[in-house]
């Protein structure tokens, strides 16, 4: 039974096929404007919140904003206050224990470098800022390093613990790559990385080995890394559609 | 597009290898030694070496463990400075021996170095050293030690020579 249909099909195919006698249009004239939003979107950085619930040592947030200015291009800006305390130590023994605190404010452009399906609002972004940190260190107990052990067993302790150095500030370039993602309509979830070059800090007799939103100074290198992980609400303002590009001219 | 985030990407790992530093071990410095030379009391140029030479700290009254006791081929040596204190006192020995009831036969000459010390951070793996300024050195006694000059008077390495003793 099955059989017959299936033939009977195959007989009848070809009559189906050449019944299509409408000619197919393939450049059909598109009148469906698609809109994209444009707004500003805020939010905050998941990392540093949860580093300051799970991490004993560091506090932190950090605000992440954007402004969408043309179809690629967004002004940028993330403002953030840190504190860490951080120990370094030699096989057990102390060599320093300091905290940093400070806020930075960094400012810039993204440039979204990713061509989304029709509907959709993903980006990977490349962007740059220059940012600047306020913030003061405390020293709170050192040892003086001297691998001779003649006078004591042990390192000594510094002659002025707890000491604070204030004042202190930095400045740097920073390129950003990333990614942001609408996770549901308007809310995104971003994750960028950031590579910084310090320009400029000003440092006291104790250096400044870790600056609030420029993460870890290296010895004798001016480049830095940092990155963050965002939930972000978009703030629609109003609507404009892409500009097309190179629309052919169509004769009257 | 794909080429430039690429070639981004790239150069961020590169950046981010070539920043790379050992922050677990020291080894851009310590406490430094002062280093003192023996030189012929006649001959100012020339390097002397001491004879069975033996350098004790005075309050500890214990050799220094930094130089081969009783030693007859030093002509340099570097010796730790106390870092709590602005002063250390050394009795410096020439033809140590002991007699036979234990005590020293040589000829001894007691030097006092003075100096201010400085705490100094050096790197993130070793964090503060000391280093010694305005180092002087004094003897009552010149019982072997004919005269002392001061080459360098900031101590900040054990690379240097510091201080001359002629004798």
């Amino acid at each position: 039974m099955l059989n017959y249909f299936i033939s009977l099909l195959t007989v009848l195919l070809p009559f189906w096929v050449s019944s299509q006698s409408q000619p197919v249009n393939s450049q059909p004239k598109d009148s469906v404007e698609y809109k994209q939003k444009y707004g500003l979107r805020i939010g905050a950085d998941l990392s540093r919140l949860l580093f300051s619930f799970i991490d004993e040592e560091y506090t932190g947030f950090e605000l992440v904003g954007d402004y969408r200015i043309t179809q690629k291009l967004y002004v940028a800006a993330e403002l953030g206050h840190e504190e860490k305390t951080q120990t370094e130590d030699l096989g057990g023994t102390l060599l320093y224990r300091y905290t940093t605190t400070g806020s930075y404010l960094k400012a810039g452009v993204d440039v979204n470098t990713y061509t989304n399906w029709l509907g959709m609002h993903n980006a990977i972004i490349l962007g740059g800022r220059y940012a600047v940190a306020s913030f003061s260190q405390t020293l709170h107990d050192y040892t003086i390093f001297e691998s001779n052990h003649f006078y004591n067993p042990s390192f000594l302790q510094g002659a002025e613990p707890g000491q604070e150095f204030t004042n202190l500030n930095a400045s740097w370039l920073e390129l950003v790559t990333g990614v942001k993602v609408e996770l549901f309509t308007n809310l995104y979830v971003g994750m960028s990385v950031r590579l910084g070059f310090l320009v400029t800090h000003k440092e006291e007799r104790f250096p400044n080995l870790w600056i609030p939103g420029f993460n870890k100074v290296t010895d004798n290198s001016n480049f830095g890394m940092s990155y963050n992980y965002s939930l972000s609400y978009l703030i629609p303002f109003y609507k404009k559609s892409k500009k097309k590009k190179g629309t052919p001219h169509v004769p009257q | 597009m794909k080429k430039i985030l690429l070639s981004f990407l790239t150069a961020l790992l590169l950046v981010s290898l070539a920043s790379c530093e050992k922050d677990d071990i020291c080894v851009d410095g310590d406490t430094p030694l002062l280093v003192i030379g023996f030189f012929d009391a006649e001959d100012t140029e020339t390097a002397k070496v001491v004879p069975s030479l033996r350098v004790k700290e005075v309050l500890l009254d214990e050799v220094v463990n930094t130089i081969t006791d009783r030693s007859s081929s030093l002509d340099s040596i570097g010796i730790p400075l106390r870092i709590e204190a602005g002063s250390t006192r050394f009795a410096f020995v020439t033809n140590s021996n002991d007699n036979t009831s234990g005590e020293e036969t040589g000829d001894i000459d007691t030097l006092t170095v003075s100096y201010q010390t400085k705490e100094v951070f050096i790197s993130r793996a070793c964090g503060f050293v000391v280093h010694y300024n305005n180092v002087a050195v004094t003897t009552s006694t010149t019982n072997w030690i004919q005269d002392i000059q001061i080459v360098q008077p900031t101590v900040e390495n054990s690379n240097t020579l510091h201080v001359k003793l002629f004798h």
